[in-house]
């Protein structure tokens, strides 16, 4: 007998099959939940369950990218394609994307940026970035987010900013940084991605020291901000390289996230 | 966006989902729009378009079996379906990024991450319908061909340096590409490119120094390319195309066979392997890719008789003869009115005779090639004068090729090690039988002159027998064993005979030439012994 062995499983394969197919799915749920709540003739006891469960079906979306992505990324498989982009055009996209979810929240979604202000960068793989600080800094503003583009000393400035009560001081003292792998459980403290040095390898065991009221949030966080860091180490121009901060203050006082891109 | 602008247009969705297709109809709607048509697959999308101008067509990249969106896309530009004042989305899983960006000549407006929202298609769709129209004036001049028009309507929006002036910018170093100002081209690139390092701006530099005819370093540019980003496959074309001018044809063969590993589905590229791998010799790699490519065609605008001629001509490269006359049967069937069936069917019958060694044949059909090549006159695809090109230059190439190897034979016929050795590695184009038909031919040619030779020589006629065996070695000149025969019939008519200063002297030159290729022949030592005795009388 001889039967050919079973050709070796690719898991990029295997994931990419299964995304796709994922994807499909989530595009069908939320194109049915839009006819939902569109239709006037529906009534729902509390319209808000509907924003919800299309807030999470965007979320689960916006996670299985960034998995696929990182995935893609540890294997020197993806090459960001970046361009020169108005950033306008760009922030126009991103705002209209989250303005919904954000008024169901009773949250004010706006940006600033000169109308004339162009960089460089990988479109979707930043639009990612900023799906995802957004919809952690919905969690934690109080009425307001705003997304503020500059260009300072040569590079491009995304400041995400919120009115929520920040970052805890433990979490602004430790900047993620994609080369590092150790443990770190982040609080998901106020505003933003959160706070996490964790590395793909080693997603570390909880540290005992720090109390995570919400481990599922804590999850989202340390993926969302350590894609975060990925996506900004992908830009470069010559010797600089790209990079994000967390800090407080800000316009509106609160948690501020940073990407910072040559 | 006032949603008005939306009303007015019309839309095509393609995707093989039905409903998806429902999804994105519903989002339209919601956005106003009324005229939405749909298609389920590559020809149902073809068919629409040929029949109504859209405005805006959203299509998934991946549609089943068949065409893909890239494939729509290039056949509907192809076909001038839709011109460039018309939207196409590619609608793409983030997993077909990869595949899709960076794709070919033929790039979408934008592409679409699923799932789409209503708010994202809104906006991205509310700036392209903005650009397009501000566009109109240009696509006015492109579809006219009036490149200084389009350049100076280009000109006048530069220099009002709008939110889109990267994206206005690249379009003037695309329309110098295609007006052929290739300096002009290069300078727009090169001053992207002092601003920053980007693969699109490297890429433009390196077709316009293509173009210039600077093609070793246009070479290095798309090899840079690709070393960055290995799923550029716009690049790995290039790069090919540059190896060609070089003439490094081994490596632009590996070139295109690694961009099609990357990319299988690209037609035009695997028609370009075949015809490189058959120049190269390579029949297995011409085979294969020829018949992806003839594959690939049943769903495609680009089908041409020439993907069956390279089938046939690859096949019978590998010694497949019968099913090479069974492809051009096909031909018949499948593209009998077409002004190139005639042509392509004498091509490769050319092809195929010259492999099964026929010259007659393949000289016959070479005459009907070209005769229906001068028929199709100045109609005459240049890819088919540059395909006739090849295919003589193939068949002059295999008839040297034969001709070198009956040498090589005739020169070893009775050498077992070195026939082995050459049935081992048995040439490219000739098939084993054959092999061993060459072989055994000569070895009936040599021992029918021997046994001629001995024949006169028992009748007496000496001078006939060393003719004749002298005339069998100098058509192989390198073989010891029939010259030794030569020799033999000298020194038989010396000793027969007695001397002669003739005879003498062409043995002489007979055992030099011997003393030289064959030096420790058994058969060359009995023949000194025979030299000393006559000097010694």
């Amino acid at each position: 007998m001889n039967t050919p062995a079973p050709p070796a499983l690719d898991w990029s394969d295997v994931m990419a099959a299964s995304i796709h197919d994922i994807k499909n799915s989530l595009a069908l749920i939320l194109g049915n939940l839009d006819d939902l709540v569109g239709n006037p003739e529906n009534r729902l006891a509390d319209p808000r369950q509907a924003t919800l469960l299309k807030q999470e079906v965007q979320r689960v979306h916006r996670s299985l990218i960034q998995v696929l992505m990182l995935y893609k990324l540890g294997n020197q498989q993806f090459v960001p394609q970046i361009a020169e982009h108005n950033l306008e055009d760009f922030l126009e996209e991103v705002v209209a994307d989250n303005q919904s979810h954000c008024a169901a929240l009773g949250l004010e979604l706006g940006f600033a940026c000169d109308a004339e202000l162009t960089g460089y960068f990988d479109w979707e793989l930043v639009r990612g970035v900023l799906d995802s600080t957004i919809g952690n800094a919905c969690r934690y503003a109080g009425a307001r987010i705003r997304i503020r583009a500059d260009r300072e000393q040569g590079e491009l400035l995304l400041r995400v900013e919120d009115d929520g009560a920040g970052f805890p001081a433990s979490v602004l003292s430790r900047l993620p940084d994609p080369r590092l792998s150790s443990a770190g459980q982040p609080n998901a403290g106020a505003g933003n991605p959160g706070p996490a040095n964790p590395g793909p390898a080693n997603p570390g065991p909880a540290n005992p020291g720090i109390v995570s009221p919400d481990p599922i949030m804590a999850g989202r966080t340390r993926l969302g901000l350590y894609f975060a860091a990925q996506v900004a180490a992908q830009h470069r121009d010559g010797e600089r390289v790209g990079g994000i901060r967390l800090a407080n203050g800000g316009a509106f006082g609160g948690g501020v996230f940073e990407l910072r891109l040559p | 966006m006032p949603d008005h602008d939306f009303s007015s247009k019309q839309y095509l969705i393609v995707d093989d989902f039905s409903d998806m297709r429902a999804v994105l109809r519903s989002i339209l709607q919601s956005l106003g729009a009324t005229r939405i048509d749909q298609a389920a697959n590559g020809a149902e999308a073809i068919d629409q378009m040929q029949r109504r101008r859209f405005d805006a067509i959203l299509c998934d990249y991946n549609l089943g079996p068949g065409q893909d969106g890239q494939q729509v896309l290039e056949e509907a530009r192809h076909r001038g379906f839709i011109g460039v004042d018309t939207v196409f989305i590619m609608v793409t899983a983030e997993t077909t990024r990869d595949m899709v960006m960076g794709a070919v000549e033929y790039t979408p407006d934008s592409y679409l991450g699923k799932p789409v929202t209503k708010e994202l298609l809104r906006t991205r769709l509310g700036k392209l319908f903005e650009r397009k129209a501000d566009l109109r004036a240009v696509n006015t001049a492109l579809k006219a061909a009036d490149y200084p028009l389009a350049l100076a309507e280009l000109d006048r929006r530069i220099a009002a340096a709008p939110k889109h002036l990267a994206d206005l910018i690249k379009l003037k170093a695309e329309v110098c590409l295609k007006a052929g100002d290739y300096a002009g081209a290069r300078a727009i690139y090169e001053q992207a490119l002092a601003t920053r390092d980007q693969p699109w701006a490297q890429l433009g530099r390196g077709i316009a120094l293509y173009h210039q005819q600077d093609h070793a370093a246009a070479l290095a540019v798309f090899q840079a390319l690709v070393q960055h980003d290995r799923h550029l496959i716009v690049a790995y074309d290039w790069q090919a195309k540059a190896q060609v001018a070089l003439a490094a044809l081994e490596a632009a063969e590996a070139t295109l066979l690694e961009a099609a590993r990357i990319s299988p589905r690209g037609l035009q590229r695997q028609q370009r392997i075949g015809e490189l791998a058959l120049g190269n010799g390579h029949g297995e790699v011409a085979e294969a890719a020829f018949d992806r490519a003839v594959q690939l065609a049943a769903h495609s605008c680009l089908n041409h008789p020439g993907l069956l001629g390279g089938l046939a001509q690859s096949k019978s490269a590998n010694g497949k003869y019968a099913e090479a006359e069974k492809v051009l049967g096909t031909l018949e069937t499948a593209f009998a009115d077409h002004a190139e069936t005639a042509f392509v069917r004498a091509s490769a019958t050319a092809a195929i005779r010259s492999h099964q060694g026929d010259r007659v044949g393949a000289q016959a059909a070479l005459a009907q090639a070209e005769a229906a090549l001068q028929d199709l006159g100045a109609n005459a695809d240049p890819r088919v004068a540059s395909e006739w090109a090849a295919t003589q230059q193939r068949v002059v190439a295999a008839e040297e090729a034969d001709a070198r190897l009956e040498q090589l034979i005739a020169n070893n016929h009775d050498d077992e090690a070195f026939l082995d050795q050459l049935r081992q590695e048995c040439p490219a184009g000739i098939d084993p039988a054959r092999l061993e038909a060459k072989i055994q031919a000569i070895r009936d040619a040599v021992i029918e002159s021997n046994n001629a030779g001995i024949r006169l020589i028992q009748q007496g006629a000496f001078d006939e027998a060393i003719a004749l065996l002298q005339q069998a070695a100098d058509g192989m000149p390198e073989n010891a064993t029939v010259r030794l025969n030569a020799v033999k019939a000298i020194l038989l008519k010396l000793d027969k005979m007695g001397s002669d200063p003739n005879d003498a002297r062409h043995l002489g030159e007979q055992v030099a030439i011997l003393e030289r290729i064959a030096p420790e022949h058994p058969r060359l030592a009995e023949v000194r012994t025979h030299l000393a005795r006559h000097a010694a009388r």
